[in-house]
């Protein structure tokens, strides 16, 4: 009894504890987000990505970190894995500053990815791109109107403002527009056509490439084994670049970075809410059977049905999707979305109807997201041959495409490193690359013979993110000053071997046409950032530590 | 012996369920997730929420963990997170391109240390005692990565006798299984990382033989059938070595087991797509069952290796009878 008693009063004791310290602790809190008046500036980390991942972004973090001590403000680089820097900023926005690259994926040429995503306050949730958190009332009223003016002349201005009033905001600071670092054998083949955010690696250097000396084959190098060729549950970037030969889309971003019609050979915006489509007559998958409006009905129903994880966003907004001839769709959208188009029909892969409907159902499987598809059989300029698994994919030229390859067709060989890669390249086993390789080997690849070693336009940069509900972050005046600290130049001339450019503007110089020429680079000059930060009230002590306003 | 080796059997039972474990929790202790992976890291909680359903992630921690338990034992290991493909598939393939590349490296290693060691002890103290033993060091002494690379900038670079890298010419078909040892193609990729897997692992077998066949020459029986007239070598082969080989036996089951998963550097200079690699993709990329099933694999190698040898005692070394000692 008196036990029982005891272990009772122990336990209320501890409730009573919990609750004390969590009423003390939560004003405690709120006090430590205001940054306390006059005391020394809170010290910040800069979480970034470690060197096996990419060498460049700890050496830019701790560079970075070092300018920002040289204003009297503790800093620390924080290089951790890849995946918790992701869990971390973007699910639990448990951080104070990111070193991050967004790179220049085809789907964020259109302005939408870096204007909406990134700054509209309602992004700042779990998983949500605003992980800065930035909540500012007229980048919202202008990333919205952005999204549903379909006149694109009239987007094009309000783009152009939203990136001046981004820029002002700082809620983040855009560090250099890396270049894309290719190179390829001209011995072996001509014509390559480099697009921006993929160099030589493009879908147009794939059909257009003719190959001068060998079996008619492109050896494209790549230091990632392939994951996935299921164009319903394809993830990631390096995926969809193998997946958009062997599967067409209805709309194609040209190199220009503008989508024009592909499978589909015409379209007509009805109202801002409905879209005609039609089809190009006689087209075939690779098994022969017709391309027809009721697969493209059946690829919105099917990606929409079983949640494709890429798409699925964007799916929400489609209303329906109606068949109106054997080559005619209608699409319906929930309301106006100018990215629609690029975004939506330049992104997802037509499916064969005949296949997929006994998909997951005859394949072994729960959800489609478990299908391997090992033979994928599309509609794409490539048809499918063979893919030996972590070593390399072979695809043959589709000789019955409307835009028939040049080559006879592409194997994609999976390297161990950059350096094996490069080897291979100056060695000539290999002949072009499919992504990035690391600059530093460029510049050795140079020397070589027949060998071109370029860095190609990019709309990707590396940038720096604030948490702006910390302080010092908080303060725009302080963001502002400390985007002039940023050693740009420094960075890349030491770490990019440069290639790259002084970062200003979200939408980089490459992509010309929604790019705001008025949006520079802030110059690095200490001077301006002390002025900035002492106009808004902060003071140096005698050591020389910066403190918050008094 | 029965009775000793039913319980060496269980023991080791016991052993790969606890591996199973732990290697189930740790995983999942470990910090991100899977679902982290999509393209561009911002994800949309409808996508994610379907790609947990799929993984069969939304279920709670202990079933999955009965689950797993159950599907371990009767072979069905799911399917990869990014492939989708059968881990059993995956794993096979890549389980071969090791064992093709460590057992061509192994039996070179086993076959050439056992002789030199042999030869240098029989002739202690001459220039080839002396001289192999600091050449064996130097070679396990230095990283494989860097013996790999130095053999690729001479051999493959420089004088343009073999390829950079990878099992075979791209678009050159080499069959499949066993089949690659016809083709002259994966032969002439196998050279250099053999090599260098070779070098690196030379020096245990053979320094242990020399030791322990120091050791073995010392004693009597030696001196005995030397005293019998028998010719040099057959003493030194059929006396000798035979005893000293015991050790090597051990010290090697544990050699190959550890070779099988500890080359992910030598699988990364030459672009070999085997088990290392794929150990590190999986763990990465937070592919449970791609990560547990490898390290799964190779623990059970080690462990089976490691009973193997323990066994194999009882018949090499006659004087070894357990249980039966008080007969």
């Amino acid at each position: 009894m008196n036990q029982t008693e005891a272990k009772i009063r122990n336990l209320f004791t501890v409730v009573t504890i919990l609750i004390a310290a969590s009423l003390v602790l939560a004003p405690a809190s709120v006090l430590a987000r205001a940054g306390k008046p006059g005391a020394v500036v809170d010290s910040r980390e800069i979480t970034t990505a470690t060197a096996t991942f990419d060498p460049v972004r700890p050496e830019a973090a701790r560079v970075i970190a070092t300018a920002f001590q040289s204003i009297g403000w503790d800093v620390k680089a924080n290089p951790i894995d890849y995946n918790q820097n992701v869990q971390k900023v973007i699910m639990e926005h448990d951080y104070d500053m990111w070193l991050v690259m967004l790179s220049g994926a085809s789907l964020r040429i259109d302005p939408n990815v870096f204007t909406y995503k990134k700054h509209f306050s309602g992004e700042y949730k779990k998983g949500g791109w605003n992980w800065e958190g930035l909540s500012d009332m007229s980048i919202d009223e202008l990333v919205v109107a952005q999204q549903k003016e379909m006149d694109v002349e009239k987007r094009k201005q309000i783009v152009y403002e939203a990136q001046q009033r981004i820029k002002q905001s700082q809620s983040m600071s855009v560090l250099a527009y890396v270049q894309m670092t290719n190179a390829y054998r001209s011995d072996r083949i001509k014509s390559v056509v480099p697009m921006m955010g993929e160099g030589i690696g493009s879908f147009w250097t794939d059909i257009n490439m003719e190959v001068v000396k060998g079996d008619g084959y492109v050896r494209t190098g790549a230091t990632s084994p392939l994951k996935n060729l299921n164009p319903v549950a394809a993830k990631d970037h390096l995926e969809f670049m193998e997946l958009r030969m062997i599967y067409d889309r209805l709309f194609r971003i040209n190199p220009d970075g503008e989508a024009e019609p592909w499978a589909a050979k015409s379209f007509k915006v009805i109202d801002p809410t409905t879209i005609d489509l039609t089809l190009r007559q006689g087209m075939k998958f690779h098994d022969g059977e017709e391309v027809t409006a009721e697969d493209v009905k059946f690829t919105f129903d099917y990606h929409t049905k079983w949640k494709a994880p890429f798409f699925v966003e964007s799916l929400k907004n489609v209303a329906s999707v109606e068949t109106t001839g054997k080559y005619s769709v209608r699409i319906k959208l929930n309301e106006p979305y100018a990215p629609f188009i690029p975004n939506l029909l330049g992104a997802i892969f037509i499916i064969p109807q005949h296949i997929w409907k006994d998909i997951p159902e005859k394949a072994g499987v729960t959800d489609p997201l478990n299908f391997a598809n090992e033979k994928p059989v599309g509609s794409g300029p490539f048809k499918f041959d063979y893919w030996d698994r972590g070593r390399e994919l072979k695809v043959t030229a589709f000789k019955e495409h409307f835009s028939e390859p040049k080559s006879e067709g592409i194997i994609r060989v999976v390297y161990g490193s950059h350096d094996a890669m490069a080897a291979a390249i100056e060695k000539g086993e290999c002949d072009r690359t499919r992504y990035i390789l690391k600059p530093s080997l460029l510049m050795d690849l140079r020397k070589v013979k027949n060998v071109v070693a370029e860095g190609y336009p990019n709309h990707g940069f590396y940038t720096l993110s604030y948490h702006t509900q910390r302080p010092p972050l908080d303060d725009p005046a302080f963001r502002q000053a400390i985007d002039h600290v940023i050693p740009r130049e420094l960075i890349i001339e030491a770490i990019l071997s440069s290639f790259g450019e002084p970062g200003g503007s979200i939408i980089a110089p490459a992509n010309k046409f929604w790019h705001n020429p008025a949006v520079k680079a802030s110059p690095e000059d200490i001077n301006k950032a002390k002025q900035i930060l002492k106009d808004a009230g902060y003071w140096w002590d005698k050591q020389g530590r910066l403190h918050y306003p008094k | 012996m029965q009775e000793y080796i039913i319980k060496r059997v269980l023991f080791t039972f016991l052993t790969l369920f606890g591996v199973a474990t732990i290697l189930f929790f740790i995983f999942r202790i470990m910090p991100g997730d899977p679902t982290a992976q999509v393209i561009s890291p911002a994800l949309d909680p409808v996508a994610q929420a379907a790609l947990k359903k799929a993984y069969g992630l939304d279920k709670p921690l202990i079933v999955q963990y009965v689950l797993y338990l159950k599907n371990l034992v009767i072979f069905d290991w799911g399917r990869s997170f990014t492939s989708s493909q059968q881990v059993f598939g995956i794993l096979t393939y890549r389980f071969w391109n090791t064992i093709f590349l460590m057992g061509a490296a192994m039996c070179f290693v086993l076959v050439m240390g056992t002789g030199l060691g042999m030869v240098m002890a029989w002739r202690r103290g001459g220039p080839m005692d002396s001289g192999g033993t600091v050449l064996a060091l130097i070679f396990q002494s230095a990283p494989p990565f860097v013996t790999g690379l130095l053999l690729l900038i001479v051999l493959s670079y420089r004088l343009d006798l073999f390829p950079t890298g990878g099992m075979h010419t791209p678009g050159v078909s080499i069959g499949s299984g066993l089949g690659m040892f016809f083709s002259g193609d994966f032969l002439h990729h196998l050279v250099l990382p053999t090599i260098t897997v070779a070098l690196y692992y030379l020096a245990t077998p053979m320094l242990i033989m020399r030791d322990s066949m120091l050791e073995v020459m010392g004693s009597d029986f030696i001196e005995l059938a030397k005293a019998k007239g028998l010719a040099p070598h057959r003493v030194m082969i059929k006396h000798a070595a035979r005893n000293a080989l015991l050790a090597v036996v051990t010290v090697s089951s544990l050699m190959i087991g550890f070779a099988i998963g500890g080359q992910v550097l030598v699988e990364s200079v030459f672009s070999w797509p085997g088990m290392g690699q794929l150990m590190v993709e999986a763990a990465s990329s937070h592919d449970y069952p791609v990560a547990q099933a490898t390290f799964l694999v190779l623990a059970a190698l080690v462990i089976f290796l490691n009973l193997i040898a323990d066994i194999s005692y009882c018949y090499l070394d006659p004087r070894i009878k357990i249980g039966k000692s008080k007969g």
